[in-house]
C-alpha cells in the first residue's frame, strides 16, 4: 500500500514536470498564434485585440501559474480555434486512440510471443533466422511506407478493406452485436480498424519479438529448466510453464512501454489512415498553433503513459511473488 | 475432465455464433432505391477539418466548403469571378456611396423561418463589430451602416466608393433569430438557406450534409453530401482509387496529379485557381532596394522550368498579380525573360562585377549576397528557393536559403526581416484584393514597403470605379508599373485541380474551389 502511495506521489510530480515543460516549450517556440490564426490579411489592431482577449500579452509566469491552476482543477483551457473546452476536445478523440493502441498491442503480442519463443527454442536454425529477419525489417520499416503499402494492397488492389476513417466505436459495436445478435455491427467497425492497427502493431511486434527471444534464451539456460527436462517434463510444459513465466518480467516491462509508445506514436499512423485520434489532434493543433490543445493532448498522453507504468509496476508483484515481499 | 470443459466451451461459442445473424440493418431500409441508377450519397475527401461553420467566422477552406452549400450570400461569383444574383435578385447603385439590394421573397432558412432584410443587416452588423472578431472585417471596412428599407430591401452605406464590395458579398447570410439567441451555436450547427442542410460533424472524421428538399432554387440531385477528412495527400488519392470516396480537390501533390492524369477511370480537371506564388523583395534592404539588382534577379528566373519540373505543370508560369481566372486579367504586361546575359549586364550597370575572380560579383569590395527565404509547410516552395539559389549562385550572386515554419516566417515578413521571400496570396476574387494590400504604401501587408505615389493613386481609383472595363485598364496599368519596378515577381498562377471518379457526373469546377455546384452532381451506381 505504501508503495502504491509512493508511486502515486511520483506520478503527480511527473505530471507537474510535464505540464511545466510542455507549457514552456510551446511558449518558447517562435511564431505567434495570433498571426497564424487570424491569417495573412489581419491587421495589427486585430492581432493585438486577439492577444489581449486570450491573455497572450501577460508575462510567462502569469500565464504558467494560470495554466497550472487550471490543470489542477481539471480545466485545460479553451481551444483558440474551436472555442471549445480542451478537455472535451481531447476526451472526444481519446477512445479512438485507445482502441487503436489496444488492438495494435493485441496484434503485436499475437505475432511477437509465438515468434519470439520459437526463435529462442529453435536458436540458430532457419526458423530463428526467419524470425529475426522479420524483426529486423519490422523495426527498420517506416510506418508511413508500410501504411501506404497496406492501403495499396488491401484497399486498391484487393478492395476488401477501407483505406481510411473510423467505423464508429468498437466497444459500442460490440454491445450492439451482443444485444441484437447481429455480427454486422462488429465487423463493420473492425473493418476500419484492421489496417491502421496492423500498421502500428507490426512495428511493435518486431520490437517485442526481439525482447521475448532474448528473455527466453536467458531463462532456457537456467539450471531449473535443465532439471525439469531431466525429470521428464514435456518440452511444451517446460517452455510455457517454467521458462516463459519467468521470462515474463522483462517482457511485461517492454509491453508496458510499447503500449505507451503506441498511444503517443500513433501520430503518423493516425494521419495516414485519417484516424480521428489524439495523435492527429495534436498534429493539427501544432500546425494551427492551437497551443492549449497541444498542451492538453500531450498532457493526457503523458498521464496515460505514467498510469500504464504504474500498472506495470504493480503487475510485477503478481507475476513474481518474490517482489511482493 | 479439463478436455471436457474445453469441448463444452467450444460448443457454447459455436452455438452463440450460429445464433448471430449477419445483415446490414440500414440496407433493408433503403432497399426501395435498389432500382435507382444513382447513389444517394456523394463522398468527398478534404485535407483538413473545418474549424468554424459560421460563414462570418469561417476563414479556412474546409469551413468554406461547408458554409457555401449550407448558406447563400447576396451574390454568387461565376466562373469569371463576376457577381451573379443569389439571395439578392437585383441591386442598384444610385450613387457612389450607396448600394441597394432587392432580396428574393421565397427564401426560408432550414428551420422554416423566412429570410428578411433584418437577417442581412444582422449578418453585416456583427461582421463589422470588432468584438465579434470576424476575419472578413477588413474586406467590409468601408461599410458605415446597413439599413433595412423594407422586409426585402436592404441598403449599404459606404464611407468611400468601393467597387470590390460586390465580389465579397458571397458571404453567407445567417438567421438573426438563432444567432442572437445563442451566438456560438452556428459555429458548430450551421442553419442557412442553402441547398444542403447540416446534419452532423464528427470532428476530425466527417461532416454530413443532407439535401434541402425545399430549396428555393430546386432540391439538389443527390440526397447526401459527406466530407471525409483525410489529411495525408497520398491516402486521399488512394481512397479515391479504391472507391471509398468519389471526389477530391486541391491541395494535392504534383506527383499524384501526374499519375492520375493517365488513369482512365478518373477525371482530372485542372484550371487556374484564385491565387499566385511570388517573390517579395524588401525595399528597405540596401541590396534589394536597387532596382537593377531586382531586375537582374528577375532575369535569372526560369518560370517555365519551375512550373514543369517542380509543379509538374499543375501551377502555370505567371506574368503579373492579375490572375487568369479573373475578368481583370491581361496578358499584355511586361515580364522578364530568362536571360543570364541580361542579368549580368544589369548587375554591371548597378556596379557589381567579379573583379577578384572568385565567381561572385562585388561592389566596392563587398560581395553581392542574397538570402532567399520561404516557409517549410510547402515542399514545392522549398524546392523553388533551392532551384533559385542554384541559378543565382551560378550567375555570380552569393545566395543562401532560409526556411522556417509559417508562424515564424510570417512574423519575419511583418517585421521586414528578410531580403527576398517566396510566398503566395489566395482568394483573389477581385483585382483589388490582388493588389491593394500588396502595393499600397499604407498597407500593413506591403511587407517590402514598396512605395509609389502613382500606384497608390491608381489603387484608390480602382476601388472607386464601378465600371468593369475602366477598372480593367486601371489594374493593367498597376500591374505594368509593379512589374517594371519589380515590387513583386509573380512566379506562378496557382492551379486548382479536381479529381473524381468517372461515375461522378455533373460537376463543373469553379476557380475559387467552391462546391456550390455539388447540387447538380450525381454518382452512378
Amino acid at each position: 500500500m505504501k508503495k502504491i502511495m509512493n508511486k502515486l506521489l511520483q506520478l503527480i510530480l511527473v505530471l507537474l514536470g510535464i505540464t511545466i515543460l510542455v507549457f514552456s516549450l510551446l511558449y518558447l517556440i517562435p511564431g505567434d498564434p495570433a498571426v497564424t490564426l487570424l491569417g495573412q490579411d489581419a491587421t495589427q489592431e486585430e492581432i493585438n485585440r486577439f492577444k489581449e482577449q486570450m491573455g497572450l500579452n501577460d508575462s510567462y509566469i502569469d500565464q504558467l501559474t494560470r495554466y497550472i491552476g487550471g490543470v489542477i482543477q481539471g480545466d485545460l483551457g479553451k481551444s483558440y480555434i474551436q472555442n471549445e473546452s480542451v478537455v472535451d476536445i481531447v476526451l472526444s478523440t481519446l477512445p479512438a486512440t485507445l482502441e487503436l493502441a489496444i488492438v495494435a498491442l493485441i496484434i503485436a503480442l499475437l505475432i511477437a510471443i509465438p515468434i519470439g519463443i520459437l526463435s529462442a527454442v529453435k536458436r540458430a536454425t532457419w526458423i530463428d533466422y526467419l524470425g529475426m529477419i522479420f524483426a529486423q525489417i519490422g523495426v527498420s520499416m517506416p510506418v508511413f511506407w508500410l501504411g501506404l503499402l497496406l492501403i495499396l494492397g488491401f484497399s486498391i488492389h484487393l478492395n476488401i478493406l477501407p483505406s481510411f476513417g473510423r467505423g464508429g466505436s468498437v466497444f459500442e459495436a460490440l454491445i450492439k452485436t451482443i444485444t441484437t445478435g447481429n455480427l454486422y455491427y462488429i465487423f463493420e467497425s473492425l473493418k476500419y480498424l484492421i489496417l491502421p492497427a496492423l500498421t502500428l502493431g507490426l512495428m511493435s511486434a518486431a520490437f517485442i519479438t526481439r525482447m521475448v527471444r532474448a528473455a527466453m534464451l536467458e531463462v532456457l539456460q537456467m539450471d531449473y529448466v535443465r532439471t525439469a527436462d531431466a525429470k521428464g517434463v514435456s518440452d511444451s510444459m517446460i517452455i510455457i510453464k517454467h521458462a516463459f513465466r519467468n521470462a515474463l518480467i522483462p517482457i511485461v516491462t517492454i509491453i508496458g512501454l510499447q503500449f505507451g509508445n503506441l498511444l503517443g506514436g500513433a501520430i503518423v499512423t493516425e494521419t495516414i489512415f485519417a484516424w480521428p485520434g489524439v495523435g492527429r489532434l495534436i498534429i493539427t493543433a501544432i500546425s494551427q498553433r492551437d497551443f492549449t490543445v497541444v498542451q492538453g493532448g500531450v498532457l493526457v498522453i503523458a498521464f496515460l503513459f505514467a498510469v500504464i507504468n504504474l500498472i506495470v509496476d504493480l503487475l510485477y508483484t503478481l507475476i513474481n511473488p518474490r517482489i511482493r515481499s | 475432465m479439463k478436455d471436457r470443459i474445453k469441448l463444452l466451451f467450444v460448443i457454447c461459442v459455436v452455438a452463440v455464433l450460429a445464433a448471430c445473424s449477419f445483415s446490414n440493418p440500414e440496407e433493408s431500409i433503403s432497399s426501395g432505391d435498389e432500382g435507382a441508377s444513382y447513389k444517394n450519397e456523394i463522398k468527398v475527401g478534404l485535407d483538413v477539418d473545418a474549424t468554424k461553420l459560421d460563414p462570418r467566422l469561417a476563414s479556412d477552406s474546409s469551413s468554406k466548403r461547408v458554409t457555401e452549400v449550407v448558406y447563400n450570400g447576396l451574390i454568387r461569383l461565376n466562373a469569371n469571378l463576376e457577381a451573379m444574383p443569389d439571395l439578392a435578385e437585383s441591386w442598384e447603385n444610385p450613387d457612389e456611396l450607396t448600394w441597394i439590394f432587392n432580396l428574393r421573397k421565397d427564401v426560408k432558412f432550414h428551420d422554416g423561418e423566412e429570410l428578411t432584410a433584418e437577417d442581412v443587416k444582422y449578418t453585416f452588423d456583427t461582421i463589422l463589430d470588432p468584438a465579434f472578431q470576424s476575419n472578413s472585417l477588413a474586406l467590409f471596412s468601408p461599410i458605415t451602416s446597413v439599413e433595412v428599407i423594407d422586409d426585402y430591401k436592404v441598403q449599404f452605406n459606404l464611407s468611400q466608393p468601393y467597387a470590390p464590395l460586390l465580389s465579397y458579398l458571397e458571404i453567407g447570410i445567417v438567421p438573426k433569430h438563432l444567432a442572437e439567441a445563442d451566438s456560438e451555436s452556428l459555429t458548430t450547427k450551421p442553419v442557412g438557406t442553402g441547398p444542403y442542410k447540416f446534419e452532423s460533424w464528427d470532428k476530425n472524421n466527417k461532416i454530413v450534409l443532407t439535401a434541402n428538399k425545399e430549396y428555393w432554387n430546386g432540391a439538389p440531385k443527390t440526397d447526401k453530401l459527406v466530407y471525409f477528412i483525410i489529411p495525408d495527400n497520398s491516402t486521399r488519392v488512394a481512397s479515391l482509387e479504391s472507391g471509398d470516396i468519389d471526389f477530391i480537390h486541391s491541395p494535392l501533390s504534383a506527383s499524384d496529379v501526374e499519375r492520375m492524369r493517365g488513369n482512365k477511370d478518373f477525371v482530372t480537371e485542372e484550371k487556374e485557381g484564385v491565387g499566385y506564388t511570388y517573390l517579395n523583395f524588401n525595399m528597405k534592404n540596401d541590396k534589394t532596394a536597387d532596382l537593377k539588382v531586382r531586375q537582374a534577379i528577375s532575369h535569372l528566373i526560369d518560370k517555365e522550368t519551375i512550373s514543369k519540373a517542380i509543379y509538374r505543370g499543375m501551377d502555370k508560369p505567371a506574368k503579373s498579380p492579375l490572375i487568369p481566372a479573373s475578368w481583370a486579367y491581361s496578358d499584355d504586361v511586361p515580364d522578364f525573360e530568362y536571360s543570364p546575359e541580361k542579368a549580368k549586364e544589369l548587375l554591371k550597370e548597378a556596379g557589381y562585377e567579379d573583379t577578384n575572380g572568385d565567381g561572385i560579383v562585388e561592389k566596392n569590395g563587398v560581395d553581392l549576397e542574397i538570402e532567399l527565404s520561404t516557409h517549410t509547410e510547402d515542399p514545392n516552395r522549398i524546392q523553388v528557393v533551392e532551384y533559385l539559389q542554384n541559378e543565382l549562385s551560378k550567375n555570380g550572386i552569393k545566395t543562401s536559403v532560409t526556411t522556417t515554419e509559417w508562424s515564424t516566417f510570417s512574423n519575419n515578413m511583418m517585421e521586414g526581416k528578410y531580403q527576398v521571400a517566396l510566398l503566395g496570396w489566395l482568394n483573389l476574387f477581385d483585382p483589388d484584393r490582388a493588389t491593394y494590400n500588396q502595393f499600397h504604401s499604407s498597407s500593413g501587408n506591403n511587407y517590402g514597403k514598396y512605395n509609389n505615389p502613382k500606384v497608390d493613386a491608381l489603387l484608390e481609383e480602382g476601388r472607386k470605379t464601378n465600371d468593369q472595363a475602366k477598372r480593367q485598364e486601371i489594374y493593367k496599368e498597376i500591374a505594368t508599373i509593379v512589374n517594371e519596378e519589380v515590387a513583386y515577381n509573380v512566379l506562378l498562377y496557382q492551379g486548382y485541380v479536381v479529381i473524381h471518379s468517372k461515375k461522378l457526373v455533373g460537376f463543373e469546377s469553379s476557380p475559387n474551389g467552391s462546391f456550390f455546384n455539388m447540387v447538380n452532381v450525381q454518382v452512378e451506381n
